[in-house]
């Protein structure tokens, strides 16, 4: 099947150094097996400490304080409006891009804070990439061109940009799919590929975090199935945060999962635990369909 | 509240498998009746009325089915959902048992020599047997960890009346129908006695339900602790 | 469903309907049929004056005689508006970058979207007076002088510029800047590679209608450019420009040079013409390629 990201995904490391190795298309693609996950963990993990954001005078999260470890993927679960949305938009820094929005707190990469004025929310960004819920390819570039906006973007430089288009393109499944097309609009594709499209650039510029906000909801049964494939393939490169509604596609693809509600963090367990035996009843309430 | 129609269901299957061990209760009490009075007929109803209790467990089990398939229930309502499915395979067994005491009544004779002993023992066990199966139910429809835990202890009487029985029968003497008769009682207590740890197993239920723990109760496999 | 609730339709409501079928069309007419007779007009009174000299030798200025073509306006005419664009767009496209990624709902920004408005509304002739006041009267770098024209044209076409640029500028989802922004790029890139590209169709769509309005323009010119016959090229200089030439023919005696001015007339509105064109064609093609 052409462009299943099993067995499309995992690029060979050097074992000396960790950095990925590169080769011709065909010798990625066979090269590919599943692999166990890495001895010790290559992403950083987050620890976010007493957020506080607001929307004007609108305290819209208050006091959390959560961990996201480091190569897993976090599912943040709730009813609409419970502020999950807004969380995962702190950790990027995207929040502060809101007129009048701001948040408080320490988000610790790494043990360094990057929630203070002093740190680039630039080089923030290229650390902790994001996907959105709408694919939002770039109109006016090819698929290529789409890929290696984030390098450009970034201003990343020395980088071999046909190289690294074609791992992120594999790494996000979608090279077999659009190997031969590389220059044709990015709009031109499914809403499916389209999200991979984006996925694959958000990976180019080798973030160690990402952050996804409820990106499947604009897709097909499919479509999804395969981005959630791809996220567990995914996990042994990056540390995940996927914010979803969709509450059987927190059980399938996360390992640990974060309940809130009305801006305050509720609970946070292993998925299994969440959902066959959580410890909070407002958790057990929400899960079971009783409310939200 | 949302998703009523599947809590409405959930009820549903919930009181259906709970009603079977009534079912259960009303085949030990006839059984128990026959083999009091020695009474063919009756203990012939009991071996047809079984299939009332087959059919619930049908029911109930392409319920649980069913709405696994299409409601995808968590946490507590799953927890609920799998201790239904062994609840009514206990029910099951339970109505099984009755079935086997009512096959050995013909057997036994209709002028069989009684030894008023094994037969009080006997009927004890009769009565302790459906007292477990309704504290069990009553347990499991209370959510009370505590109820369920005690059909630990009445269990152990059942057990000690099971041993006697034993006994009795070993020594019960030379003669030969007497002897079958006899054979035929030990049978029936180890029926009653099986009826008997199938209640405990429902008050397992019951606490994994609550707690999400499943853990076994001390039974006659495992020495109680102090 | 009743068997009331599917009549036929009433023939109170067929009435009703032609009736507001006709006033509509009544309305559509008087709006067409002018302009339709504008264009026969023109058609019929400037195509005479059209000949290959006409487009090749300057005005001669004689009332007698040969008063020759219209070569100098029409070079006049593509000089200014082009030096005014390159003044106006770059400005305006600024103004609207500033009003839709950086003001926003601020207070200033809304002042300064008032202020455009506003501008709108200015007739032209002030613009052409504003300039005469302050660079003409004032004598800085001569007395009438081409660019100053173009200054008053430019004055002219900011906020048209603006407006329809702030109008496309909108139109950018918001979705692109955000992936932008979290792929770690700085603003000025977001808006510079990603913003802008987006929009460059509708900007330059707008940017032309723009110049094709201030291309039609008199009032300005008339106290800033002034009126000379001859083409010189020198910005720094009198020039001459259709609007004037035609401002300055209509009014004769002569019957040869009342044509000329509607010659001058077609050919100004089939270049304005034109430029629609090309700006309709670019919208196109950009709605293709998306």
């Amino acid at each position: 099947m052409t462009g299943d990201p099993q067995t499309e995904m995992a690029t060979p490391r050097d074992e000396a150094t960790d950095a990925p190795r590169g080769g011709t298309p065909v010798e990625l693609a066979t090269s590919t097996i599943r692999r166990p996950p890495p001895a010790h963990a290559t992403a950083p993990g987050i620890r976010l400490r007493g957020i506080d954001a607001y929307y004007g005078d609108t305290h819209a999260i208050k006091g959390v304080d959560l961990e996201y470890a480091a190569n897993q993927v976090t599912a943040m679960i709730g009813p609409s409006g419970c502020g999950k949305s807004t969380l995962v938009r702190c950790i990027n820094r995207m929040h502060e891009e809101i007129p009048g929005a701001h948040a408080e707190g320490e988000i610790l990469l790494d043990d360094l804070d990057i929630n203070t004025p002093d740190v680039d929310v630039v080089a923030v960004r290229r650390a902790i990439g994001m996907v959105f819920q709408k694919p939002n390819p770039f109109p006016t570039m090819s698929i290529f061109e789409n890929v290696a906006a984030g390098l450009k973007l970034a201003g990343v430089k020395g980088v071999d940009m046909r190289e690294r288009v074609e791992q992120s393109l594999i790494g996000a499944g979608l090279w077999d799919e659009v190997k031969d097309r590389l220059d044709k609009p990015g709009i031109g594709l499914s809403g499916g590929q389209q999200q991979r499209l984006c996925i694959a650039r958000t990976i180019a510029v080798e973030p160690d975090v990402i952050l996804m906000d409820e990106p499947c909801s604009a897709l097909d049964p499919i479509a999804t199935l395969k981005i959630e494939d791809l996220i567990q393939d995914l996990k042994e490169r990056y540390t995940i945060v996927i914010v979803t509604h969709n509450m059987q596609q927190a059980a399938r693809v996360a390992d640990t999962t974060a309940f809130m509600l009305l801006g305050e963090l509720i609970e946070h367990a292993p998925t299994e635990k969440i959902f066959s035996n959580p410890g909070d009843s407002r958790t057990e309430e929400y899960v079971t369909g009783k409310f939200g | 509240m949302t998703r009523q129609h599947f809590h409405d269901e959930l009820q549903q299957l919930e009181a259906a498998a709970l009603g079977g061990l009534d079912l259960v209760v009303e085949q030990l009490d006839r059984v128990m009746e026959a083999l009091e009075h020695r009474d063919v007929e009756l203990a012939q109803f009991v071996v047809v009325d079984d299939d009332r209790l087959d059919g619930r467990y049908l029911e109930v089990h392409q319920g649980v089915l069913s709405l696994l398939a299409l409601q995808s229930p968590v946490a507590g309502d799953l927890r609920l959902v799998a201790a239904l499915l062994h609840v009514i395979k206990n029910m099951e067994r339970m109505g099984d048992q009755c079935v086997n005491i009512a096959k050995l009544i013909p057997l036994a004779g209709y002028e069989a020599p009684v030894r008023e002993e094994v037969l009080d023992r006997i009927l004890r066990m009769g009565r302790a047997a459906r007292s477990e199966t309704i504290q069990a139910k009553q347990s499991f429809v209370m959510r009370d960890v505590g109820m369920a835990e005690d059909l630990v202890r009445q269990d152990r009487d059942i057990n000690r009346l099971n041993r006697e029985v034993f006994r009795m029968a070993i020594e019960v003497g030379t003669d030969a129908d007497t002897r079958e008769w006899a054979m035929h009682m030990v049978m029936v207590a180890r029926a009653l006695e099986r009826i008997g740890d199938n209640a405990v197993d429902v008050g397992e239920q019951t606490a994994f339900v609550v707690s999400g723990l499943f853990r076994e109760f001390s039974d006659s496999s495992t020495p109680a602790k102090a | 469903m009743s068997a009331t609730a599917l009549r036929p339709v009433s023939p109170r409501r067929r009435r009703a309907d032609r009736i507001a079928r006709s006033v509509v069309f009544a309305f559509t007419a008087v709006a067409v049929v002018p302009l339709v007779l504008i264009l026969y007009f023109l058609l019929r009174e400037g195509l005479g004056a059209w000949s290959s000299s006409f487009f090749t030798t300057d005005p001669t200025g004689r009332f007698l005689g040969d008063p020759g073509g219209i070569r100098s306006a029409i070079v006049g005419t593509i000089l200014m508006v082009a030096l005014a664009a390159v003044m106006a767009v770059p400005i305006g496209v600024g103004v609207a970058l500033y009003l839709v990624e950086y003001g926003k709902t601020g207070r200033f920004a809304k002042l300064v979207r008032y202020f455009v408005d506003v501008m709108t509304g200015v007739p032209s002739v002030a613009f052409g007076l504003f300039v005469y006041i302050v660079l003409v009267v004032t004598k800085v770098g001569g007395t009438f002088a081409a660019w100053k024209g173009s200054l008053a044209l430019a004055l002219l076409m900011l906020p048209v510029v603006t407006r329809s640029a702030e109008v496309v500028l909108n139109l950018v989802p918001n979705s692109l800047r955000e992936a932008a922004l979290a792929l770690g790029a700085p603003r000025w890139k977001v808006i510079l590679r990603i913003v802008l590209p987006t929009a460059l169709p509708g900007i330059v769509t707008g940017s032309m209608l723009a110049v094709a309005r201030a291309a039609g323009e008199t009032a300005p010119l008339l106290f800033t450019a002034a009126f000379v016959l001859g083409v010189n090229g020198d910005l720094s200089q009198r020039m001459n420009s259709l609007p004037l030439q035609i401002f300055n023919d209509v009014g004769q005696a002569q019957d040869r040079l009342v044509q000329r001015a509607w010659g001058a007339a077609l050919t100004l509105v089939v270049m304005v013409l034109l430029l629609t064109l090309i700006a309709r064609l670019i919208q196109r093609r950009s709605k293709l390629a998306a």
